[in-house]
């Protein structure tokens, strides 16, 4: 393969990359915030709303409900399943992958294991809404698993460690995120009392969800009687496909969802699936303290001659000009893996070296394990995968996080178990037991066989880091602007795996307990391949925590080395815990709002000194 | 005799259509002989529309979860057999000609062309979504979830969409209706319904 160059496309630069010209200065502001997606839009709402001058910058084009996600086209399943057109440009911007780093990064130029989103709204207009929020555990990890088994339990390669901020700090972000998306769940802790039918499991909450839970489909509730059966704890899968109408805090209404099954990869139709297009776009953008840019590619922060204070940003727009934004402050609100070269770009905080173990930007990336349970059922038993929502699923998680015992299983963490079925659409799903033909009159016999009469299962799982796998700027291929790629290393943890071995019986244990004919699990099997859809759970690479030599960002997500740059996204993770990862997000977004209001703005500085 | 009458019109008028039970005569008298509506009073047209939404209007309005004096009354009367009999007659009629819709209407063409693009886009100004998106492709209906719209009466249409807005109609799955109706203006239901008035309803696009 060549070396990835773009030279037709690089032809449109500005004359500036040559050397001719300086980008053109554009006046300063108070704030600039790259990537208009879920943390971009509602950090830029609250502070135009404190008055701040704020101009947010979006690589991908405007979009709105109407009339861009509208029927029949938001439907068109071979246009946005099977060609990801929501997703980033792989053409003009991919990532390179390899397992180890022995290997030569290539890369992936036709998106499958994960898939970044692009445009307004970002990733979450393509998501599923599903909002959970972490365990208290899961925020003091390395901590808690010490304390509770010892100190030598924890293979030596796995860099585990404290987020440096805790669930009480944060529950009240988690509240106000799920009152904004209106997320439709039944509270299973509220302060400390444990309620009928929620998940007894989960870290106290101050007050119930919102909206009640959505309905349950048939297979949701086969697995409801069976993981009963079992002694475990099924509750409804808390939802932001909402349940009932809602008007949320910023006075916008939302519809209930109408269980068409096409949320996954899809925008939503209806207004009924939260993202910032339902959520809070219309209220930012009324505001005139805030100027939202579509079509512009930011190529770095900019710094100032010490290195410590940036001074705003560089992007090229869509008529290929360089233009240089002037601000006080800077938000990197982008997708995790772009978090983490937005840095990397921008020589902001120190590369990762494997090798050595130093450095912070790129390290503990980390992912999610996903392994699936398959049910097959004779034809009196009737599925209906169809009439779904993302988020409409039955789930237990008494094999999540660290609420079993882990004691003598070799392994930390856990996943929920759930029925989950997201969808039934007919070029994606037909789920076929073990030894059906891949292809023919086999194949088509088995799916109209098996299509209406299986139950999936999703197991959705943790995943630890470790120091083998990290993420750093490709030495060879380039995006179409000339910028180093990302270069993602990374293989399944053997944690992971026998994570995904123990639990994955557990939900072969229910498939049967349900009565289907046959029950085939499937456990997250390395290694990582790029080419087979998991999760679009990318977390790691500029972690937050408390220690400047193991984190690129503070309690508050700013960076330790330039403080007037924040940086927002699930790549602050420093591992991932056994649930979706949008709810913490949202938490963390509000808390970092906070503090910039309450504390950064009133005197800018380190708000923890390095 | 309005009953025998009746039976007679229609099966003069076509001898190979199915013969309606004799329960249909009650509709008749309002809903029109070929179950096409009736423009005085906002009656609306039965014929063609699937069987399932019939039948579970009749069932609301029996239960009063959709509440009409007259209809409740009709409905009450029907056994589960009798019910699902004249919804699956009418759903078996062929969808006549639409009634002088325009002209009763009297839309404009920027009026119609209003109420297509809310039909086919909604406006995002006001957070509504297409129309059909839930009673698809030019309202052709979706026969489990949503009755079909194109040819219906626009005074019926208009009628319900006020009902809708003002909480005299809530039968519906997940309050959708009362939700989108109350996001519509005047001059937006008088543009959707004509829209919908003036489509053939004959000739549906495929779904």
């Amino acid at each position: 393969m060549d070396g990835g160059t773009y030279t037709s496309i690089r032809k449109f630069r500005h004359p500036s990359a040559e050397g001719v010209t300086v980008a053109q200065r554009l006046k300063e502001v108070d704030v600039v915030v790259i990537g208009v997606g879920m943390v971009g839009s509602i950090l830029a709402k609250e502070l135009a709303a404190a008055g701040y001058k704020v101009v947010g910058l979006e690589r991908g084009a405007t979009r709105f409900t109407v009339p861009e996600f509208q029927s029949p086209g938001i439907h068109d399943e071979l246009r946005f399943d099977v060609r990801k057109a929501l997703m980033q440009d792989n053409t003009r911007e991919p990532v390179t992958f390899r397992n180890h780093s022995s290997e030569t990064g290539l890369p992936i130029r036709r998106w499958e294991s994960f898939l970044p989103g692009t445009g307004l709204g970002g990733s979450m207009v393509h998501w599923n809404g599903q909002t959970f929020r972490f365990q208290a555990n899961d925020f003091e990890l390395a901590t808690r698993t010490r304390e509770r088994y010892g100190k030598g339990f924890l293979d030596p390669d796995l860099t585990l460690q404290d987020w440096g901020v805790t669930y009480d700090e944060l529950e009240p972000h988690y509240d106000r995120f799920e009152y904004l998306l209106g997320t439709s769940g039944k509270a299973g802790n509220l302060k400390g009392q444990i309620q009928p039918g929620g998940d007894p499991h989960e870290s106290p909450r101050s007050r119930d969800y919102p909206t009640p839970p959505q309905k349950e489909h048939y297979s949701g509730a086969l697995f409801r009687k069976a993981a009963t059966s079992l002694g475990h704890h099924p509750f409804p899968q808390p939802s932001s496909n909402l349940s009932q109408p809602y008007t949320n805090p910023e006075g916008l209404k939302m519809n209930t969802c109408v269980f068409c099954g096409f949320c996954e990869r899809y925008a939503c139709e209806h207004y009924a699936k939260s993202t910032p297009q339902t959520f809070i776009l219309p209220v930012l953008l009324a505001n005139s303290n805030f100027e939202l840019r579509t079509g512009c590619q930011v190529q770095r922060i900019n710094l100032d001659s010490s290195k410590k204070r940036a001074t705003g940003v560089t992007y090229i727009d869509n008529a290929g000009r360089e233009l240089e934004q002037p601000a006080s402050l800077v938000i990197t609100s982008l997708f995790a893996i772009n978090n983490i070269r937005m840095l990397l770009l921008s020589g902001i905080g120190k590369p990762y070296d494997p090798v050595t173990g130093k450095g912070v930007v790129g390290r503990n990336y980390a992912y999610q394990t996903m392994s699936t349970v398959a049910s097959f059922f004779d034809e009196d038993v009737i599925i209906n995968p169809f009439m779904a929502s993302g988020a409409s699923g039955t789930m237990i998680n008494d094999f999540a996080g660290d609420n079993f015992d882990h004691s003598g299983l070799g392994f930390v963490g856990g996943a929920f178990i759930g029925a989950v079925n997201t969808n039934g659409r007919p070029i994606q799903y037909h789920p076929t037991p073990p030894g059906t033909p891949t292809w023919g009159k086999g194949w088509k016999d088995a799916v109209v066989k098996h299509y209406n009469h299986t139950v999936m299962f999703s197991l959705h799982g943790s995943s630890v880091s470790q120091k083998q796998n990290y993420a750093d700027l490709d030495p060879t291929y380039k995006d179409a602007w000339g910028q180093p790629l990302l270069r993602i290393t990374f293989d399944f943890p053997k944690n992971d795996l026998k994570m995904a071995e123990y639990v994955t019986a557990r939900g072969v244990e229910i498939g049967k307990a349900m009565g289907a004919k046959q029950v085939v699990g499937s456990p997250r099997k390395g290694p990582y391949t790029t080419q087979q859809y998991q999760t679009t759970h990318n977390t790691g690479g500029t972690v937050m925590g408390n220690d400047p030599s193991t984190s690129v960002v503070n309690r508050y997500l700013q960076s330790w080395d330039v403080p007037n740059v924040f940086v927002i996204g699930a790549s602050a993770y420093p591992q991932n815990a056994s649930w979706n990862p949008t709810g913490t997000l949202g938490a963390l977004t509000y808390w970092v709002a906070d503090a910039l209001k309450s504390k950064y703005l009133k005197s800018p500085g380190h708000l923890v000194s390095p | 005799m309005k009953y025998v009458l009746a039976t007679l019109i229609l099966l003069g008028a076509s001898s190979a259509r199915a013969a309606p039970p004799p329960e249909a005569a009650t509709c008749q008298a309002c809903h029109g002989v070929h179950g096409e509506g009736m423009v005085d009073g906002a009656k609306p047209r039965l014929a063609g529309q699937s069987a399932h939404y019939l039948d579970k209007q009749l069932r609301d309005f029996a239960s009063g979860a959709r509440d009409n004096a007259i209809m409740g009354a009709i409905a009450k009367g029907l056994n589960d057999q009798t019910r699902s009999r004249l919804a699956a007659y009418y759903a078996s009629l062929p969808v006549p000609a639409p009634l002088d819709h325009s002209a009763a209407t009297a839309a404009t063409a920027a009026q119609v062309g209003r109420g297509h693009q809310l039909a086919i886009e909604g406006a995002e100004g006001k957070r509504v979504q297409a129309c059909n998106n839930c009673h698809g492709p030019d309202g052709s209906g979706v026969a489990l979830s949503a009755p079909a719209l194109a040819g219906q009466l626009a005074t019926y249409l208009a009628a319900q969409l006020t009902l809708w807005q003002q909480g005299g109609r809530k039968n519906d799955a997940g309050n959708l209706m009362s939700s989108v109706a109350s996001k519509l203006d005047e001059a937006d239901i008088a543009a959707v319904t004509s829209y919908y008035a003036s489509l053939s309803a004959s000739t549906p696009a495929s779904h």
